[in-house]
């Protein structure tokens, strides 16, 4: 069965969560069944992220990674652009490529040698003459199934959905966030080299939902680096200025003042190269993005892809069973800084938030908790809170989303929690509802 | 990284520098992080580089090596790390994790400079985490002490993690 023809799901996914009442079952984050349900009905389907053209800048350059449990590749190909296709050989099966990332000419098969092209055609088998009569392959149709690849400025993105909607519809309004992390100065962004693997024994779903909206945390959990970092614990929380905006369960939460998480870099020399950039941030987003970039902030777009803009750390969660994920990090930095801001922010962010970063440290045990404890029968079966801020809705002039106010706040979390049921439940595209009419539809968002 | 030297130290500087290894192991089992500080020179530097696993015929060098490291410390960031881990708020280590370090195969040769050593080990630092859970960690390392005022201090560590995946939720730990 192909990933666009899929069956009628065997239940009404609503019943795990409630928006309205701000709960969430907690089987959703143990169950086998509703695992497997989300690497067909999320996974399968989803746009991903897959690699920024900065890490694989020339022809053969390429990068092993994750669609769901699916593993792909992700090539440049002789003819300039990118090919993504399962990293799995349709002989027998087996991988075709084990490297994480490099350059290549073709890819062979450690099997019977079976050779593919960096644009994931079947180019050659061993001893073809010998072992196969003329009809018993047809090449051109026995590649590995490829992705079709979408760019965002810069963002390679993929999905193995044939009905899913273009990359930009997928994104809406959210493209309007997402430039003032990608594309608040003229060189926009690049990724230094390098990824920090690690495993949790958490579902793959906590880490996405911290990022999405859990300002709340950070003041609890984060104590201890936060005053080694900042010298105190983290600044009063203000409810006023902040906000959480949602767009096709796409999130990001944010205050619009000052330098909150640039600031955590520990660097003097990043913040006076920001504080000289605003006013061109200004002139290029508007004011209201120039304020919101830098301040305290953290971001996801559905299904897997968080950030912390300003903090420069970018990382996926891929899910490896409901009960592990692998995370991803890396470090993203403005194309035209000196170097010296580039390596001060390299610096930061490694200090920071890579499994040895001094705030991310405290945060893997937490989603391991939140998932282990759903051994137990009775636990399972009970329900999660999730209904901070449920009357804060607001229509605000300028922020486009769905906006909640105060960046302690729940909204995010709950409108990822409906796009998650939305796909569970339907059963193509087709079928997914629009919850929100976008104000940039058609539209550049700078 | 310095010199590759094969030429010996005396054996009481060889001895004490081993005592030394071994004494910060322990130092570190026991959370005596500001000890452990001590045996730091002031301009000591501090990385785990990341690893990626590429194929050996594959002579690029644009993603070989980057700039990332898991960690890249001077002597000021190590120090804020122990101030988090002192600051009695990391819940992570609330109650305490048993850890043991067993440090072995230790080389140890004349470094260019006079009282500077290079100094090979390996490390393995076993974690005993919430519910029993047990984590075992591997890395080389490449060191560069040197003589002060009598006693080894720390000026250069490389640390060779072993996992191209870091097998657990986080490294709260020093190697
Ligand atoms: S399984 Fe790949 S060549 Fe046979
Ligand atoms: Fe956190």
């Amino acid at each position: 069965m192909r990933p666009h023809e899929q069956a009628q799901p065997p239940q009404d996914y609503f019943r795990y969560v409630n928006v309205d009442a701000g709960w969430v079952d907690r089987r959703i984050f143990w169950d086998e069944a509703i695992y497997e349900r989300e690497l067909e009905a999320i996974f399968a389907r989803c746009w991903q992220f897959v690699a920024h053209d900065s890490q694989i800048p020339n022809a053969g350059d390429f990068v092993t990674t994750y669609l769901g449990e699916d593993g792909v590749i992700v090539s440049r190909h002789t003819d300039g652009k990118v090919y993504v296709y399962l990293n799995a050989c349709p002989h027998r099966g087996n991988k075709i490529c084990f490297a994480d990332e490099g350059n290549a000419r073709r890819f062979t098969c450690n099997y019977h040698g079976w050779a593919f092209s960096t644009a994931g055609e079947l180019t050659g088998l061993p001893s073809e003459r010998e072992a196969y009569d003329a009809g018993d392959i047809d090449k051109a149709a026995w590649g590995p199934r490829r992705a079709r690849v979408e760019t965002y400025k810069g963002m390679i993105f993929a999905t193995f959905d044939p009905d899913a909607p273009g990359l930009e519809e997928y994104l809406g309004d959210y493209r309007w966030y997402l430039d003032a992390f990608l594309d608040n100065d003229e060189g926009g962004i690049e990724f230094l080299p390098g990824t920090i693997k690690s495993y949790a024994n958490a579902n793959w779903k906590f880490g996405v939902e911290n990022f999405i909206g859990d300002a709340y945390h950070a003041w609890w959990t984060h104590d201890s680096g936060g005053r080694a970092m900042m010298g105190g614990p983290f600044p009063a929380y203000d409810p006023k200025d902040t906000y959480h905006a949602s767009v096709n369960g796409h999130g990001w939460e944010f205050a619009l003042e000052g330098f909150g998480d640039i600031a955590i870099l520990g660097s003097q020399e990043v913040i006076d190269y920001y504080a000289a950039l605003k006013p061109k941030i200004a002139a290029r987003l508007g004011e209201l993005r120039a304020r919101l970039f830098g301040s305290l902030a953290s971001a996801a777009m559905f299904p897997n892809m968080t950030f912390l803009p300003g903090i420069h750390t970018f990382r996926m969660w891929l899910p490896r069973g409901p009960r592990k994920l692998e995370l991803r990090v890396w470090t993203v930095v403005p194309k035209n800084a000196p170097q010296s801001v580039k390596q001060a922010i390299n610096i930061g962010c490694n200090m920071t938030f890579n499994p040895a970063g001094t705030l991310e440290m405290d945060d893997g045990e937490n989603w391991e908790g939140n998932t282990r404890t759903n051994r137990g029968w009775v636990s399972r079966h009970e329900k999660l809170h999730y209904g901070c801020g449920k009357s804060r809705q607001i229509e605000h002039p300028e922020l486009p989303g769905i906006v909640h106010e105060g960046q302690f706040n729940d909204a995010n979390q709950r409108l990822f929690y409906q796009r998650w049921a939305d796909l569970m439940n339907a059963k193509s595209w087709s079928d997914v509802p629009q919850r929100y009419a976008p104000r940039y539809a058609g539209r550049p968002t700078r | 990284m310095p010199a590759e030297t094969h030429a010996l130290l005396s054996i009481d500087q060889h001895l004490a520098l081993t005592q030394t290894l071994y004494r910060e192991a322990r130092l570190l089992d026991e959370e005596r992080y500001a000890d452990w500080l001590e045996l730091l020179a002031d301009d000591v530097h501090y990385r785990m580089p990341l690893t990626a696993r590429r194929f050996r015929a594959d002579r690029s060098a644009a993603l070989a090596e980057g700039p990332g490291y898991v960690f890249d410390d001077d002597k000021g960031r190590l120090g804020l790390r122990v101030q988090r881990l002192e600051s009695g708020l990391v819940w992570a280590e609330d109650p305490r994790n048993r850890v043991r370090r067993i440090v072995s195969n230790v080389e140890i040769y004349r470094a260019e400079t006079d009282g500077e050593a290079t100094v090979h080990s390996v490390i393995e630092v076993h974690r005993s985490r919430i519910d029993a859970q047990q984590r075992r960690l591997t890395a080389g390392r490449t060191d560069l002490w040197r003589l002060e005022g009598g006693s080894w201090r720390l000026v250069q560590r490389l640390i060779q993690f072993d996992h191209p995946v870091v097998i657990d939720s986080n490294l709260n730990v020093f190697f």
